[in-house]
């Protein structure tokens, strides 16, 4: 369900919240949705459950997810419209690092990003 | 908050002339998940036997469960599983009979958990210890170390000799073992990825000192290396000094590496140091190299 590489530089915790925001914000999980216990999630990743429950908490204050005692943790009903724009931006997070990062070892500028940028925009 | 499981002040320790440890103050909470890091002769194996209690500190305190690690009573040692670097089995016992004769020291040892793993790590337990592989023997230890479940779980060097399908099956032991919040574990290992999965919190230990603890978390978002060109590096190494407080290391030429100070934001650190530098993150065993470097 989850993609997750404890030797990168991103703690696992970080990964986690990524991922959940994005996929709750692309509609890949609908509001509702019970998300795998901190434990199967550790177990399976063979990681260390705190930096699982580290996430979820983070994201049920962002009120991404919800816990209702003894049930698993859900996706929150979301408001979208509620949402900063510049949250939303924030969403996308490590992905523009790496993209800046490969553009600048490509010697691009900002200008040749932002024109691709725009032209796959239209395309879909 | 509850009191600490291990304590350790000022701790120094010397062998004759040759100081081994000096200066350690640290501790280990329910819940905590230490990885203990460092090169051969660091002080690793003499640090985890002082916090057992199995050696005494020549200067400072060691405290184990809030009593002194040396005095441990029954019902303190009761709480601890060890697995040491080399191991204690007796060579002419079946598996079986040494599991048998550990069990007898617990209360709450359990059987079925036992033998649950030993068949799942296909342990040839009615066969003699003296005809097991080094991996089978490591494995063996590990169950007796931890089929009483164990407040404190210290492992030396667990996994050396395992295959990484075994060490993977070791690993969701432990993090399964983790998920009760009031167990701790204590390991050291030079698999640096085991310790990256399965600690939250790391010590680093270099020549006898504790060069960095804390939460692995924090470790891997205070540490950046600085890629730059040539041309931009006196700039970018300028504008970094102006951020970054102190424990700034400066490498070559054109690559820098910073550790933040606890109280330094680093939040917008890509637009302070302009477009000459590329900041890169580090996985544990890159920040530990730079560490000693």
């Amino acid at each position: 369900m989850f993609i997750l590489n404890p030797q990168s530089g991103t703690p696992i915790y970080r990964q986690l919240i990524d991922q959940v925001r994005r996929m709750v914000a692309s509609g890949q999980l609908a509001a509702g949705t019970a998300l795998p216990s901190v434990r199967e999630l550790a177990v399976e990743h063979a990681v260390n459950p705190m930096t699982i429950s580290k996430a979820y908490s983070l994201l049920e204050t962002e009120g991404v997810l919800e816990r209702q005692r003894g049930k698993p943790m859900t996706v929150a009903v979301q408001d979208r419209a509620q949402v900063p724009r510049t949250q939303r931006l924030q969403q996308l997070g490590t992905q523009i690092d790496h993209l800046v990062l490969s553009a600048r070892q490509l010697e691009l500028t900002p200008e040749d990003l932002a024109k691709a940028i725009r032209k796959k925009w239209s395309e879909e | 908050m509850n009191d600490p499981y291990v304590s350790v002040k000022g701790l120094a320790k010397s062998f004759g002339e040759k100081r081994v440890l000096a200066g350690i103050d640290a501790t280990v909470r329910a819940g905590d998940v230490v990885g203990l890091l460092g090169l051969n002769g660091a002080g690793k194996t003499t640090l985890l036997e002082i916090l057992l209690g199995l050696s005494p500190p020549s200067a400072g305190s060691a405290l184990l469960f809030g009593n002194p690690a040396v005095a441990a009573t029954a019902t303190a040692k009761a709480r601890i599983g060890f697995v040491p670097q080399n191991d204690e089995l007796i060579g002419l016992f079946t598996g079986n009979q040494y599991l048998d004769l550990i069990a007898t020291f617990y209360p709450d040892w359990d059987a079925r958990f036992a033998e649950k793993l030993v068949a799942e790590w296909g342990i040839e337990a009615r066969k003699i210890i003296l005809g097991y592989s080094v991996g089978q023997r490591q494995k063996l230890s590990i169950i007796a170390a931890l089929a009483h479940k164990p407040d404190l779980l210290v492992l030396d060097e667990p996994v050396a000799s395992l295959d990484p399908l075994a060490r993977r099956q070791f690993l969701q032991q432990i993090v399964e073992a983790a998920t009760d919040e009031r167990r701790a574990v204590v390991f050291s290992s030079h698999i640096v990825s085991d310790v990256e999965r399965l600690a939250n919190v790391i010590w680093v230990l270099k020549q006898g000192q504790l060069l960095w603890q804390g939460d692995l978390d924090t470790l891997k978002e205070s540490v950046i290396r600085v890629h730059t060109r040539a041309d931009a590096a006196p700039t970018v190494r300028a504008r970094l000094r102006r951020v970054v407080a102190e424990r700034s290391v400066d490498l070559s030429g054109h690559k820098l590496v910073a550790l933040r100070a606890p109280d330094e934001d680093w939040s917008d650190l890509e637009q302070q140091l302009g477009a000459g530098a590329q900041i890169e993150r580090l996985g544990l065993e890159d920040i530990f190299v730079e560490l000693h470097s």
